[in-house]
């Protein structure tokens, strides 16, 4: 945890990690027995055909609760459906967590349903098989008849701090970056290819064929908001903030993979840090469940303590130990109970640090008063709610502890759930 | 299934910087003992005496209206300490003890409780209190009566009685340096200049008070000083005197940078602390008060909440 300088007029400055030299080879995670996979749809919305407990699961197939749903997830390892259940998610979103024992049966091999595809690579098969992979990469901008996509975005730098996966890709796979983009600039027929990475990568970079961009260390500059802001608009007029497809470096290279060997590429790299702060590079399969990866490293969770899933500053605190490694857990950060810092209920000081730090220059403190009054709305027409980025900067130098971010966050998901039914009712 | 194990759920981000509104206050505590101490000791014990009373009873306030409101108590947080900390420095050490309390109540509750607690008062709770104890009791503040049985090694007349009532001709004597160095009378923690320079300067490196409103406050008092010396030199003193005098110092590290009453964006923050700076200097020298640095603080927090809406425009989607 990085504490306030001394000197409280300089601003916090919090850097993201860099991995300068080759990094160590990642540490594998292999003969991981159950795999449990998030489907973003409840098990009642399915439908008729429902998946089963005691249905086989190859390797790499994908996994849809009724044959017709769009929303699906990817197998990392074959076996049998052990468990279908309901799994709440942030501001109650709705999954199912389906869990595949691979312990079970015999092997029931690989699936070749995306191997007879990957001949023809087109944006539509890309968008049926890809979306799970590593990276997590979304193809949904394309299909968006209003915005057209003017130009890919490929992420080298990484958004959190302390984690390193994105130029994991640009230090030691450069190469697969590059049949990535190509790849993506065939199918998509988009020619306008960026790929943005940290200033220390700039020369790696360059053999990628694409434009190269960088952002400096300093959170949160690589926040796909503020590279779209600094980078990108000021080239190429506002026009080109709209019509944007970001994707990770290492979804890119899933992708490009995936069409050269005609296999689902699953490994996800993860970096993992334990109570000591020790921090290491793991590659784990998609579906991996966290005690799986604890147990390497010999670290026990005890009550209280926290486990983070995602970067220190965005990332998503876990109740299960069982909680798998989903396409984009970049980090696992497990925090003893003692360090986990309370939040309170205090009221705004006015102490103006957040304004200070806020990068797209919200009035935070006068944001917050609405918030927690619960005006939404006039929140967002007058105190900017919906400019935030959501960097999480104000709530961690609020002196009053005020969990800040959670409050924008409820804010925004309320606001869009109304406005969502407004539109279905009218 | 997954065992029973409880971990910690909590929302992002998972790091803090550490601060927290306690460590502020302690350090705003200990930058104004710089001055508290020099203060004690040029007056005795009658002055330790107002400033633990003063510190007491504003804590004790706090509790007790946190009580009768049933909200969780806040005293841990230091605030009310500080506040009857703010009080103490303004009142002469020969304060009568009924005035020190009244005056805390009036800081603590009214100033700062009925708003809501921390962070809601719209005006500095010390001063707040302090006017209403120099309107409801003027003789109180009267510092050269109040200060009348001391025994001092340098002329013990209020200096802006001076300047007020004879012209700037009968303050040349007083030197700079013997100002700055607390050799004159006035609130027990108002005197010693160099303490007060050093804690705000402290405090404004630390960045526990805004160092904007800090500076454009004194700049604000030296150009209107300025500007009234050379239109009128044998009436009114220069620019030094003021900045050394009465409330001046301790106006601009510890009184017009409260939190809660002061804006928070730069250029806000520069016209507060210039109006602040210049309303003074006109109220001293124009007005009918002898010391204008409280009622210039309360304009100026009164106005704030139109200078903070002056405020950079926010970048990106939601425009
Ligand atoms: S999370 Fe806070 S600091 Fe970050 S953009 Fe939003 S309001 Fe600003
Ligand atoms: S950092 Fe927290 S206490 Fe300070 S102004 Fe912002 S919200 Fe208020």
């Amino acid at each position: 945890m990085i504490k306030r300088s001394f000197f409280g007029l300089v601003k916090p400055k919090l850097h993201y990690e860099v991995i300068d030299e080759a990094p160590a080879e990642p540490v594998s995670i292999t003969g991981v027995k159950q795999t449990k996979l998030f489907i973003a749809q409840s098990p009642g919305q399915a439908g008729e055909e429902m998946l089963k407990v005691g249905d086989p699961v190859k390797a790499g197939q994908k996994i849809t609760l009724a044959p017709d749903a769009k929303a699906y997830a990817t197998a990392a390892a074959g076996g049998q459906i052990a468990e279908i259940s309901d799994f709440i998610g942030l501001l109650g979103k709705k999954y199912t967590m389906v869990t595949i024992d691979g312990s079970a049966g015999g092997d029931p091999g690989e699936d070749d349903a995306f191997k007879a595809l990957s001949q023809s690579p087109s944006l539509e098969n890309a968008a049926a098989y890809l979306a799970g992979l590593p990276g997590k990469p979304d193809f949904t901008p394309f299909f968006d008849k209003e915005k057209k996509v003017k130009a890919i975005v490929v992420c080298g730098a990484d958004r959190d701090l302390l984690t390193t996966t994105n130029q994991y890709f640009v230090r030691n796979n450069i190469i697969a970056i590059k049949t990535g983009i190509d790849l993506l600039c065939r199918i998509t027929g988009i020619s306008n290819a960026i790929l943005v990475v940290p200033q220390h990568l700039e020369q790696v970079a360059g053999s990628s064929g694409a434009i190269v961009k960088t952002v400096d260390s300093e959170y949160p500059s690589a926040h796909p908001e503020l590279i779209m802001q600094h980078l990108l608009a000021a080239d190429e007029g506002k026009s080109a903030a709209a019509g944007i497809a970001f994707f990770s470096a290492e979804a890119v290279c899933a992708i490009g993979a995936a069409y050269s060997t005609g296999k689902l590429p699953m490994e996800k790299i993860i970096t993992v840090i334990t109570k000591d702060g020790n921090q290491r590079l793991v590659s784990a399969p998609i579906g991996t469940p966290l005690q799986s990866i604890l147990s390497e490293f010999g670290e026990t969770l005890n009550e209280g303590d926290r486990v983070i899933f995602g970067g220190p500053m965005t990332g998503v605190s876990v109740f299960r130990t069982d909680h798998p490694v989903t396409p984009d857990t970049d980090a696992i950060i497990v925090q003893d109970a003692g360090d986990v810092m309370e939040r309170t209920d205090t009221a705004c000081t006015n102490c103006g640090e957040c304004i200070r730090v806020c990068p797209v220059n919200i009035q935070v403190n006068m944001l917050i008063r609405l918030l927690e009054a619960g005006e939404y709305e006039t929140a967002a027409d007058q105190y900017d709610l919906f400019s935030c980025i959501e960097c999480g900067l104000c709530t961690y130098v609020c002196e009053s502890r005020i969990p800040v971010f959670q409050h924008i966050k409820l804010a925004k998901h309320t606001l869009e759930s109304m406005k969502a039914a407004e539109e279905t009712n009218a | 299934m997954h065992n029973t194990l409880k971990l910690t759920v909590s929302h992002a981000p998972f790091w803090h910087n550490g601060s927290r509104i306690s460590s502020k206050s302690s350090n705003i505590f200990l930058a104004s003992l710089l001055a508290v101490v020099p203060g004690c000791l040029q007056y005795g014990p009658a002055a330790v005496g107002v400033v633990t009373l003063s510190i007491a009873t504003a804590i004790l306030w706090e509790l007790a209206f946190n009580f009768i409101s049933r909200r969780p108590f806040s005293i841990g947080d230091g605030n009310a300490a500080v506040i009857g900390m703010m009080l103490a420095m303004m009142l002469p050490a020969t304060t009568p003890w009924w005035a020190v309390v009244t005056g805390t109540f009036f800081a603590v509750v009214i100033g700062k409780e009925i708003f809501g607690g921390i962070g809601a008062n719209p005006f500095n709770p010390a001063v707040l209190a302090v006017t209403i104890l120099m309107v409801s009791w003027s003789g109180l503040f009267d510092f050269n009566a109040a200060l009348l049985n001391y025994d001092f090694d340098f002329m013990a007349v209020y200096p802006l009685v001076l300047s007020k009532s004879f012209g700037a001709g009968a303050v040349d004597s007083l030197s700079l340096a013997d100002l700055l160095m607390g050799k004159q009378i006035g609130g027990i923690g108002a005197t010693f200049g160099l303490g007060l320079i050093v804690g705000g300067v402290y405090l404004m490196l630390r960045g526990y008070i805004r160092w904007e409103i800090s500076i454009a406050f004194l700049a604000g008092i030296l150009v209107a000083a300025l500007g009234f010396s050379v239109a009128n030199p044998t009436q009114y003193a220069g620019p030094g005197f003021h900045l050394f005098t009465g409330y001046t110092l301790l106006g601009a590290f510890f009184l017009a940078t409260e939190d809660a009453s002061s804006p928070v964006n730069f250029i806000p923050m520069i016209i507060y602390g210039l109006i602040g700076g210049i309303l003074t200097v006109m109220i001293r020298n124009i007005g009918v008060h002898i010391d204008g640095v409280l009622y210039a603080i309360l304009i100026i927090n009164l106005v704030n909440p139109l200078l903070d809406k002056i405020r950079p425009k926010a970048i990106g989607k939601g425009v």
